[in-house]
């Protein structure tokens, strides 16, 4: 399906505009190629990458979520209340878990009301958008709360590898996992056939509903993960976690190659704009563009990839 | 340039080396015509010879790859059919475009409204009403402009799309002379209304020239000035209708002598007293209702009808892709249920629908992932999905079914339709099948192909697999058929036996398929 498309430029565009971008912000800023800023974008990355990467499944299948951030914030929010609610439990890396099966649960909430009740799925994750960020946001009362737990710091801030976070190390196992899923399994399968042709996946007897559910579920949990990374990676929860996740999910999956109409790209692909996403965020800042400006820029990236990705669309892209 | 037509009359339309390709598919090479004022040229073929893509060229529907158009001696290259119409260049569908619930007079004037608005809003409804009046009269058609077009019948409204066709070009831009378009009209007239439906193309003759599409040969020496015959996108011949017999027509079209045994009569099963593959009851829908049959190992069970009859959602109901509102169907031995799909093809069931690229394939997607569509029950047992039993299963499949330049890894859409419906076979043909449902399996596939596709039919019906065939080609659905039932408006009107030894012609079956006859 793919082997042939290795030359073409959505392949070799993303990795094109990647190193564009490292080599005009190495120029621009001496602070930008240095190893202590590698460990700082390597861990923000880590953090969009697991975010991004069940979303990539949603939008491959012609579904899009637009929740991820929302999860993240809620799965990271219930995470750390628990902690401090229960602090001689001994929670620890138990949160992990249960991060992964709470994000599970919304998304799965969100595919159920999507497939069963025929609302097309922006509107449905519009919505729970709005419902998990408000339920988020009235536990925290709209205040910080920090947490201090040594485990967490080994399980994303430490560097087994020298100048990497282990969070990176633990978003590329990961996305080498979903890659597999993707490319070798059942549920990769189907979900690209659903993307190319829901109608004809129809026909042939594919249970279309029920793997729409199960997309969705596999993107509220891998945003669950990435709750539960992002929160022990900043030591803390506060209502801007996972603010930032709407546009740059969207925006890695689709820069990386993923076909916004469905059936075209893959997971493999959202690593290189994971890549050029968090270049470039990491890039303006060091540059000193502020961050409404970068807000601007990103919009018009996000817009410009949807441009140069149309030729290779079918039709109109419905959600 | 323009040379004289055999009938000596001046050409009102010329192409020349007309070529056209989609992707690797020629589906049109160098073909040269000419449509004399005031004649009718009848056009012959089998479907998938190119006639639909030289239609679409002249009226500016498809761009051509080469060749050149010259229409009143100028040259002519429409770019949309509104600029073909407002040339004078027409055309007469199968299905209707009259709008039914607006008065005959604004169908007669659609599309030209605006030289009935006043100040660019008030409608003129008298001087509409006149000049389609106008246009009836002359086409000495019975039918009261001011009634909605609903009111009339099939035949009528055809009549009135044919009037509308040929006069409106003079009475509402001053165009004499226009050239229509007639796209198998008559595939839906009984014998009545096509001897009146001849009467009015003879009268419509001194307004209008013509180019007619049609699958009843005598009908077309009827009527022709000359007939042109294509084949597989080529012109394969041009003669006067004294010098067209069905047999020259015949081997013009297919390239051969047709082969007693196109449909492989002769490998036809008798069924009689064996197993039942499949109970049907009552099943209804929106669009059919209170059908039942059954049907018996071996057999092909062919289903006819006009387009509205219902035919295409029975078949997606029996195959469970649209579950029916009420009834039940059982598999051999197995207790009656509602039929649904995911179910069905695990017991054995296979659909080919008609739609072929918005329900059969996807045309993005490699030939081997459109093969194991069905079949994640071979390949993905535990979930895991097997890469090299589906490679290998597809190239079994092109060496099995002749697919031309197939390679496992090739997008279905570098592959003709005839390739591409080989696919969709070949996809259930790996399965162990016990019923086939086939929603007009032949649909813009080539000569080749077609016989391909009875080929393995046929090796189905031999292995016991009991197929359903609904189709739209008469002759396809009495050659292949070994009972076939009729349905109209959603009911089953008649069940004809078709044994290879005394198969019903056409004409037995239409007047069954038509309203007038109910």
């Amino acid at each position: 399906m793919r082997a042939a498309a290795f030359l073409d430029r959505g392949t070799w565009l993303p990795v094109g505009v990647f190193l564009s971008l490292i080599v005009i912000f190495s120029i621009a800023s001496p602070a930008f190629f240095t190893w202590r800023n590698f460990a700082a974008t390597t861990g923000e990355a880590a953090t969009l990458l697991i975010a991004s990467l069940g979303a990539t499944f949603v939008i491959l299948m012609g579904s899009i979520d637009l929740s991820v951030g929302a999860v993240v914030l809620l799965v990271g929010t219930t995470a750390v209340a628990g902690l401090k609610m229960f602090p001689s439990a001994h929670l620890g890396l138990l949160v992990l878990p249960f991060g992964a099966l709470l994000g599970a649960l919304l998304g799965a909430f969100n595919g159920a009301i999507s497939v069963l009740g025929r609302v097309p799925s922006f509107v449905v994750t519009l919505g729970s958008l709005s419902v998990f960020t408000g339920t988020a946001l009235s536990i925290l009362a709209g205040a910080t709360i920090m947490f201090d737990l040594p485990i967490f710091d080994t399980l994303s801030l430490r560097q087994t590898v020298p100048h990497l976070p282990n969070i990176a190390l633990w978003a590329v196992l990961l996305w080498l996992i979903a890659i597999f899923v993707g490319a070798r399994t059942r549920f990769g399968r189907f979900v690209m056939l659903i993307g190319g042709g829901e109608q004809v996946a129809r026909t042939a007897g594919i249970p279309v509903d029920r793997y729409k559910i199960y997309a969705f579920t596999v993107s509220g949990m891998t945003a669950g993960l990435a709750g539960i990374f992002a929160m022990s990676r900043l030591g803390a929860v506060g209502p801007s976690l996972g603010s930032d996740l709407l546009l740059n999910t969207l925006g890695a999956i689709v820069v990386g190659g993923t076909s916004l109409a469905g059936g075209g790209g893959g997971v493999q692909r959202t690593f290189i704009g994971v890549a050029i996403i968090t270049v470039l965020s990491n890039g303006l800042n060091l540059v000193g563009v502020g961050p409404y400006w970068q807000l601007v820029i990103k919009g018009f990236v996000v817009i410009g990839a949807v441009l140069v990705s149309q030729d290779r669309m079918r039709g109109l892209i419905i959600k | 340039m323009a040379s004289a037509s055999t009938s000596g009359r001046p050409e009102l339309l010329k192409v020349s080396g007309l070529a056209k390709s989609y992707g690797p598919v020629r589906v049109l090479h160098d073909v040269s015509l000419a449509a004399p004022a005031r004649s009718i040229v009848g056009l012959v073929g089998e479907n998938g010879a190119g006639k639909s893509t030289l239609f679409n060229i002249i009226t500016g529907l498809t761009k051509p790859d080469g060749g050149s158009m010259f229409y009143r001696g100028r040259p002519f290259a429409p770019q949309s059919y509104g600029e073909a119409f407002a040339h004078g260049v027409s055309r007469v569908f199968q299905e209707q475009s009259l709008i039914l619930n607006v008065p005959v007079f604004e169908n007669m004037v659609l599309s030209q409204e605006r030289r009935y608005t006043r100040w660019g809003q008030f409608v003129d409804r008298r001087a509409m009403i006149r000049v389609a009046e106008k246009i009836v009269e002359e086409a000495g058609l019975d039918v009261d402009v001011r009634r909605n077009a609903g009111a009339y019948d099939f035949s009528r409204r055809q009549a009135l799309e044919i009037a509308r066709a040929c006069l409106a070009p003079k009475h509402l831009m001053g165009i004499e002379d226009p050239l229509v378009l007639l796209d198998e009209p008559t595939s839906a007239l009984d014998k009545k209304d096509e001897t009146a439906f001849i009467d009015l193309l003879t009268r419509m003759k001194r307004h209008a020239a013509f180019i007619f599409v049609s699958h009843r040969l005598t009908e077309i020496r009827e009527i022709s000035d000359t007939i042109v015959v294509m084949k597989d996108g080529r012109l394969s011949g041009s003669l006067l209708p004294e010098a067209a017999d069905e047999k020259t027509l015949h081997s013009l079209m297919v390239g051969r002598d047709r082969a007693q045994d196109y449909y492989q009569t002769n490998r036809q099963r008798d069924v009689a007293g064996g197993r039942t593959v499949c109970t049907i009851r009552n099943l209804s829908d929106a669009e059919f209702s209170d059908v039942s049959f059954e049907l018996g190992a071996g057999e092909v069970l062919g289903i006819g009808g006009l387009l509205d009859s219902g035919k295409s959602a029975l078949g997606k109901a029996i195959a469970g892709v649209q579950p029916p509102r009420s009834g039940t169907m059982a598999l051999k031995d197995r207790a009656p249920q509602r039929p649904r799909i995911g179910e069905l093809v695990r017991e054995g069931v296979g659909y080919v629908p008609a739609e072929r690229l918005v329900e059969g394939i996807v045309p993005a997607f490699s030939l081997a992932v459109n093969l194991s569509l069905p079949s994640s029950d071979r390949y993905s047992p535990n979930g895991i999905w097997r890469l090299g039993k589906e490679k290998a299963a597809a190239l079994d499949a092109i060496r099995q079914f002749g697919i031309r330049s197939g390679t496992p890894a090739i997008p279905l859409r570098e592959l003709s339709g005839g390739n591409q419906q080989k696919v969709v076979l070949a996809r259930w043909l790996q399965r162990d099948l016990s019923l086939l449902i086939l929603d007009n399996p032949t649909r813009g596939v080539d000569s080749g192909a077609k016989e391909e596709i009875y080929r393995h039919i046929r090796g189905l019906t031999t292995m016991g697999v009991g197929i359903v065939l609904i189709t739209d080609e008469l002759t396809e659905l009495i050659g292949l058929s070994n009972r076939i039932l009729i349905m109209q408006r959603g009911l089953i009107v008649a069940e004809i036996a078709a044994p290879p030894d005394a198969k019903p012609t056409e004409h037995d079956l239409i007047p069954h398929m038509l309203p007038s006859a109910a």
